[in-house]
């Protein structure tokens, strides 16, 4: 082949910035795939050796013989160039590897490969396969009058048994669902649990009881290769997408999941399609039936027990999820709240406030306890003293009578709140200057607060800054 | 870390109009086409051959929902690949058929919901000339601008059926630019936040009030500083034109980020 080609690649990678997959170049230059690949394959090598002009980036697709939790499977990844010893190390037997893209940016995920390929194959649609290497003698399209037929088949059944379909598809597929993509699998294991759930209730056939059960071992394995397969490069190329794509999900999916592994833990692993293996998964099916109405009724609580576990747990990985953070700082700054209620012994915080008080029901409830506190604090008599405004008359210097009102320290029993309160409704409002004087300070917010809680006091302790929270 | 608090931003208004006294374009006329034909059609874009016409009530709002749906997708985009936020808070969702990076922070998509909300009155009446989503460092100075200036040329009807799919494939053109405007970029530097700048047409900021749609998110208008960006450099990205809109998305872009 003529070097012409080079040139092509050239004008598509640096000047248009596009990201040049085999799949397009093979679509748009009307070549085999494998012809692209060496092209693609050429072209990097002779880039690498100029070593000059901006730097390429290329991603590899490695397909072949991998070990995971035992299970053997053949693995068909697509990794960045940084990624690809890695794997390759990993893997027993590396059946292929060939160039996939060539872009001049370092890509963060997968998403602008598919839709590279996307809108090249969708113009292309009837030659998508002039070029590819795939070929099967019997895939032919089919006629108009099965397609008809086969919408109308469609149409009759539930469509609650496409979950069940696809992860019965991937149980016999392979042994473990392979890690290619261990995110989508994972919803659709759990959706496909949700809508098995409604389909059982209805059907309650055994076939959907086996795929049940399938479906509860396959996502118990979707979750347990989830966390293991960090090791492979493609959760890692995806990996960041992937996993935490499930933290921010609602985590009674954790939850079910890990519930669902501990029942389901006595099923092997692989070959649920075994026979013997029915009478295990009918026994399952009652045990997981069962969990199923308590996990959904449970979900509401799970997720705050879950939440508040995993902010524990998770409190050191504190970059991952801002959404819980900032829930932490809701619960946090709640919580003290109805603790410190009880032990105030502080004014009530005056309306005057600034505008960040939160949510009245708090305030009201504050309120309340406070008053009952006073109340309750007797059934033991105690001696207090307190302040009280009195008007002392008395005489000036220049013969006047002048009439003062002034703070006196006075002692009293808790038994005469009512009548201390009423009392001090008359009182005016000088609390500030006369306060320190006199007394004893802890007898002083006592009876501050109760003056407080009919005249409202400007006067705002710090404390009031905490309960207010 | 500012870029945390979305919420915080709300409340300083950091929305802004930035009324543009552009004399010497052309109000793009809406054109009053007295016919006395209308054609009558359920506004179900289902099926097929279904014709809208300018006089038709839902057709600006149509075309409003397609650009608005799409800025969302575009600025969640944007925060994604020039990480103003971090990669862990995006999850793969799909829209024009291919996968996109969305946000999940609640705040920040309510944030961006509220903007496009006010937003779309301006782009019904064709009143939006550019939006502008800048990406700001800690000095507060412009860092990048994405600009996509847009333009609803005076259409009296069209077929909807091969339409939208048309504008489909045009609008993931544009999603796959975005991913990839990274080669042509320089690196921010750390600690960025974002806002978005509409630019309008003279008319537009008499009906303020009207822009006003959200209480508590209120618009005002743009400072110089967070306008102009010093020694800009303009970098192409896209430009599309359809029967319904023109678009043209390109990046402006500082010459020395890192202050």
């Amino acid at each position: 082949m003529d070097d012409l080609y080079l040139e092509n690649i050239d004008e598509f990678v640096n000047d248009q910035n596009k990201i040049v997959t085999y799949k397009w170049l093979s679509l748009t230059l009307g070549v085999h795939v494998n012809q692209a690949k060496q092209m693609l394959y050429h072209y990097l090598e002779q880039k690498r050796k100029e070593s000059s002009g901006t730097r390429l980036h290329a991603t590899y697709l490695v397909s072949g013989k991998f070990t995971q939790n035992g299970n053997t499977c053949h693995k068909v990844a697509v990794v960045r160039e940084d990624q690809l010893e890695g794997l390759k190390s990993k893997m027993i037997v590396t059946a292929s590897i060939h160039v996939y893209s060539i872009q001049k940016v370092v890509l963060k995920d997968s998403g602008p490969l598919f839709n590279t390929d996307y809108d090249a194959i969708k113009e292309n649609l009837n030659i998508c396969s002039k070029y590819s290497a795939i070929r099967c003698a019997s895939a032919v399209p089919r006629s108009s009058a099965e397609i008809s037929r086969l919408q109308e088949i469609a149409q009759g059944t539930p469509p609650a048994s496409e979950g069940q379909q696809a992860a019965s598809k991937l149980s016999m597929n392979g042994h473990s669902p392979s890690a290619l993509k261990p995110a989508t699998q994972q919803p659709k294991g759990i959706m496909g649990m949700f809508a098995s759930k409604a389909a059982s209730k209805h059907h309650e056939t055994s076939k959907e009881v086996k795929t049940e059960a399938k479906e509860d071992s396959v996502a118990a394995e979707a979750s347990n290769s989830k966390p293991t397969s960090k090791g492979s490069a493609l959760s890692n190329f995806f990996g960041k997408t992937a996993t935490r794509k499930t933290k921010p999900s609602p985590q009674t999916a954790e939850v079910v999941i890990k519930e669902e592994e501990a029942s389901s833990a006595a099923s092997p692993a692989s070959k649920e399609e075994d026979e013997p293996s029915s009478s295990s998964a009918a026994k399952q099916v009652p045990a997981i039936k069962e969990e199923k109405p308590k996990t959904s009724e449970a979900a509401p609580k799970k997720r705050k027990d879950s939440k508040t576990k995993a902010k524990r747990l998770e409190r050191s990985d504190s970059e991952d999820d801002k959404s819980e953070s900032q829930q932490k700082k809701r619960r946090r700054i709640k919580k003290p709240q109805p603790d410190s209620s009880d032990d105030e012994i502080i004014p009530d915080s005056p309306p005057a406030r600034d505008v960040k008080t939160p949510s009245p029901p708090p305030e009201a409830e504050v309120k309340k306890e406070r008053a009952t506190h006073t109340e309750d604090a007797g059934g033991i008599k105690r001696r207090k003293r307190r302040k009280v405004l009195k008007s002392k008359t008395s005489l000036d210097d220049e013969g006047c009578i002048v009439t003062e009102k002034v703070y006196e320290s006075e002692s009293y029993s808790d038994s005469e709140g009512d009548f201390v309160k009423s009392n001090k409704q008359q009182l005016s409002k000088q609390p500030a200057t006369l306060r320190a004087t006199g007394g004893k300070k802890v007898e002083d917010k006592k009876s501050q607060k109760k003056s407080s809680a009919n005249k409202g006091t400007k006067q705002a302790s710090i404390m009031g800054f905490f309960q207010k929270k | 870390m500012r870029q945390s608090s979305p919420s915080k931003k709300m409340t300083r208004l950091p929305q802004k109009i930035r009324d543009r006294r552009c004399a010497e374009k052309k109000i793009p006329v809406l054109l009053h086409v007295n016919t006395s034909i209308f054609t009558s059609h359920a506004i179900t874009l289902v099926s097929s051959m279904t014709t809208l016409t300018r006089q038709d009530l839902n057709f600006g709002q149509v075309v409003a929902d397609i650009l608005c749906e799409f800025l969302e997708v575009a600025i969640h985009l944007i925060l994604y690949v020039r990480e103003v936020y971090p990669s862990g808070i995006f999850q793969k969702r799909k829209k024009y058929s291919v996968p996109v990076q969305m946000s999940c922070h609640p705040e920040l998509n309510q944030y961006i919901q509220d903007t496009l909300h006010c937003i779309k009155p301006l782009i019904v009446k064709n009143d939006a000339e550019k939006i502008v989503v800048v990406i700001m460092d800690k000095e507060h100075h412009p860092v990048e601008r994405f600009v996509f200036e847009m333009s609803q040329p005076p259409l009296v009807s069209i077929s909807s059926d091969i339409l939208l799919s048309h504008v489909e494939q045009l609008l993931r053109a544009f999603i796959l630019k975005i991913s990839v405007c990274d080669a042509v970029l320089d690196n921010n530097p750390p600690g960025c936040t974002f806002t978005v700048l509409v630019h309008t047409r003279e008319a537009a900021t008499r009906n303020m009030e009207k822009i006003q749609v959200i209480k508590d998110f209120p618009w005002i208008v743009a400072d110089e500083q967070e306008v102009h960006m010093r020694e800009p450099r303009l970098i192409p990205l896209k430009t599309m034109t359809s029967d319904i809109v023109k678009m043209q998305l390109y990046v402006e872009e500082r010459a020395q980020k890192a202050s």
